[in-house]
């Protein structure tokens, strides 16, 4: 019986990639159709991401002479690696029920990991825009990745929770309540880590690093057909990771509901993937449609004011055990 | 000897300064412009700008063409001002023969030309939007702008190239109906211009534009920068108010020039949005007082083409991006001898260096759409030798010398 379970589990989580896959491209669609529709335009259909994924697959491969060719290729590859591993952990983990202590970290890492390689691809193509992109990136990383990488880590100071995913998780079905209503420091927290997706995510206000119309896309300048394929899966994944990540760490939402043992697996995973897909809409596509996009100084100048600012006061909060 | 290699050497090695090509294909230029970049980290060093890549010489091929002819093929000098080329040029003629074209005839042309200043402050409106990231604006201008077009052409026909104008008057009449549309439209233009200028004044869209593109008033005077690129330095000049052409000397009193002190991004911009205001309200009050009586001469416009004498004259008009010069000289044999097209943008370019330098690579986009660029128009016979990496710009001296050759 135990065995057959076990073999249950392992089937699950292999089918996580495929499923990320689907669910991140999805997410895309639905948000490129959201963008649209309050734009007034029609918009493309929902799956216009795959066909974009597929139609790339297809394309000729074209490596410019300039390039490092070895990192220039290898750099897609990795990218979308490592951010569809980051987006399959924490599924895989609640799925199995358990988790390694210090995943979360594991997690973060990887997310900055693919907006890293993607850099790097960038910086080794040889086109100038590219090393603008470089170094454009490079500042926004530090602005947002410290408040943020706070504001997970402060969750390790509550005295029940640790850097583990599924800890975090079942501690709120054991408390019956949301993360972010537990604690005046979890609210602080879950502000920061949401302030900072729209600059993790790359979109505007702070896509400065590939504005198309100042430098072309940056980093991204001399990538096509399939490479260009994997990075736009890279950052698929990890927009979705990042959302998955808020909705179940901050706001577990099944344990809303009485019956949460009759809610089940799937209804509980669905929920959360209702969650996620909620605060992409409010920290993704609402940001890239009401704003414009900022400098380099000015978006780097708000990350340190406000949500570090907001980190530090999390940390504080929970040094004194709000 | 020695000094000067030395110097080369230095300036080789100075790796922090980086050269961004910018254009002539980039997504922020709608037509090919090259900018040449030099920076340090984000910082503009230095611009050198390029032009020559869409010349067509369009005026060596009026030359060969009747007059007639030529007037179709000066629209397509430009597709957001078709109806300034086209106005600029009849008047010449008219000018020449001596034809004056009825009241109503001109205060048509004017209509078209207030439409045609909408739809261009629109269309860079939506485009300056887009340039700063702020892509739902960029729609709804554009979508606003559609407007236009459908009185283009509900009243001409057509929606990018009238084709209104004609020699003595104007081709296409209005009816009462089409007038009812026309102010139900300027409603909805209103109304939505100010929707403009209040999304112009967010938070995030100040940042990009204010102190973005400094061109001060003198640094504007010098360079004899025209229409509301000079306007937003405090350069009071408006060929509507200082020429009046068409029939601008009778409705003088219905539109005020709008000036900005700002001298920046945002000034011009502004200074756009309230031209289009005052445009509206210009409209209405054409539609009121629109004179009875014909449209056109009732010769043919051949048989008025024929009459045409030899001569030459100067003709001004305002176009949506400022003073549009013509220099026509006719040979009397329906044809012409010498065109001469001076477009704002020619000399609008001559600011975008002092704009650029010192500003951001982010500023560049943001600036270039600032003076409202028509490169199409802008481009005079620039020969680009490829295989040298040579660019030698033709002179009038150099041209006739040419044709003397051949």
């Amino acid at each position: 019986m135990a065995r057959k379970e076990t073999v249950n589990t392992l089937v699950a989580l292999l089918a996580t990639f495929p499923i990320v896959f689907f669910l991140s491209l999805l997410f895309e669609g639905i948000d490129r159709k959201i963008h649209a529709r309050m734009q007034k335009r029609i918009g493309p259909p929902i799956i216009q991401p795959f066909y974009d994924f597929i139609k790339l697959f297809n394309k000729e491969r074209i490596v410019p002479v300039t390039a490092a060719s070895g990192i220039f290729t290898a750099v897609p590859i990795i990218a979308a690696a490592v951010s569809i591993l980051g987006a399959a952990i924490p599924i895989a983990n609640l799925i199995a029920g358990t988790s390694i202590v210090g995943d979360l970290i594991l997690v973060l890492y990887l997310l900055v990991m693919s907006s890293v390689m993607v850099m790097i691809g960038g910086s080794s193509s040889g086109n100038p825009y590219g090393a603008v992109g470089f170094s454009r990136k490079m500042t926004m990383i530090i602005a947002y990745e410290i408040p943020m990488l706070i504001s997970i880590a402060s969750l390790s100071f509550n005295p029940c929770f640790s850097l583990a995913y599924y800890d975090i998780v079942s501690t709120q079905i054991r408390m019956k309540s949301l993360l972010v209503f537990t604690r005046l420091s979890m609210a602080v927290a879950a502000a920061t880590f949401l302030l900072c997706i729209p600059a993790a995510a790359d979109v505007v206000p702070f896509d400065i690093s590939e504005a198309k119309t100042e430098i072309i896309h940056g980093s991204l300048i001399e990538y096509g057909g399939p490479y260009l394929a994997l990075i736009k899966l890279a950052k698929a994944a990890s927009n979705f990771a990042l959302t998955f990540l808020a909705a179940t760490l901050f706001f577990y939402l099944p344990v809303l509901f009485e019956g949460y043992v009759s809610l089940g697996l799937g209804g509980a995973l669905f929920l959360c993937l209702v969650t996620a897909l909620i605060f992409m809409l409010f920290t993704i596509t609402v940001p890239r449609t009401i704003f414009a996009r900022l400098k380099i100084g000015q978006a780097f100048k708000f990350y340190w004011l406000i949500p570090l600012a907001l980190s530090m006061l999390c940390v504080a909060l929970s040094i004194v055990g709000l | 000897m020695a000094d000067e290699s030395d110097d080369a050497k230095e300036i080789k090695a100075d790796y922090t300064r980086l050269r961004v090509p910018f254009g002539p294909v980039h997504p922020a230029l709608k037509e090919p412009i090259s900018l040449k970049v030099t920076v340090r980290k984000e910082e503009i060093l230095d611009v050198d700008i390029r032009l020559g890549h869409v010349h067509r010489g369009i005026e060596a091929l009026a030359e060969n063409r009747n007059l007639i002819q030529t007037l179709y093929l000066v629209e397509r000098i430009c597709g957001i001002c078709p109806h300034s080329h086209t106005t600029c040029f009849t008047q010449a003629l008219e000018e020449i023969s001596g034809i004056n074209p009825s009241e109503r005839a001109l205060y048509l042309r004017t209509l078209i030309f207030e439409l045609e200043r909408i739809h261009s402050h629109l269309l860079i409106l939506g485009l300056m939007s887009y340039e700063i990231g702020f892509d739902t604006l960029f729609m709804f201008c554009w979508r606003v702008r559609e407007e236009v077009l459908d009185l283009f052409e509900g009243i001409t026909g057509n929606r990018v190239h009238h084709a209104m104008n004609t020699i003595g008057g104007v081709r296409w009449d209005l009816t009462p109906h089409l007038v009812e549309k026309v102010n139900d439209s300027l409603k909805k233009i209103e109304k939505s211009g100010k929707y403009i200028y209040d999304m112009f004044q967010d938070k995030t869209v100040e940042k990009r534009l204010c102190e973005v593109g400094v061109l001060s008033y003198n640094e504007a005077r010098e360079l004899c920068i025209v229409g509301p690129s000079a306007r937003g330095s405090g350069v009071s000049m408006d060929v509507r108010r200082d020429y009046p052409y068409a029939a601008y000397s009778e409705l003088k009193d219905s539109f005020s020039v709008v000036l900005r002190d700002g001298a920046d991004a945002y000034a011009r911009t502004e200074v756009r949005i309230f031209e289009l205001l005052e445009s509206i309200n210009l409209i209405r009050t054409i539609l009121d007082e629109l004179p009875n009586g014909s449209i056109s001469m009732e010769e043919s416009v051949l048989k008025l083409m024929r009459k045409i004498p030899e001569g030459e004259t100067v003709s001004m008009v305002e176009a949506p991006r400022g003073e549009l010069l013509y220099f026509v000289k006719t040979n009397g044999k329906e044809g012409l001898r010498r065109l001469k097209v001076r477009t704002p943008t020619f000399i609008n370019v001559l600011g975008l260096k002092p704009m650029l330098i010192g500003g951001e690579i982010a500023d560049i986009p943001v600036t270039l759409a600032s003076i409202d660029p028509c490169i199409g128009c802008a481009n005079r016979i620039t020969v680009i030798d490829e295989d040298k990496g040579e660019t030698r710009v033709i002179n009038s001296e150099n041209l006739r010398w040419r044709g003397k050759k051949q």
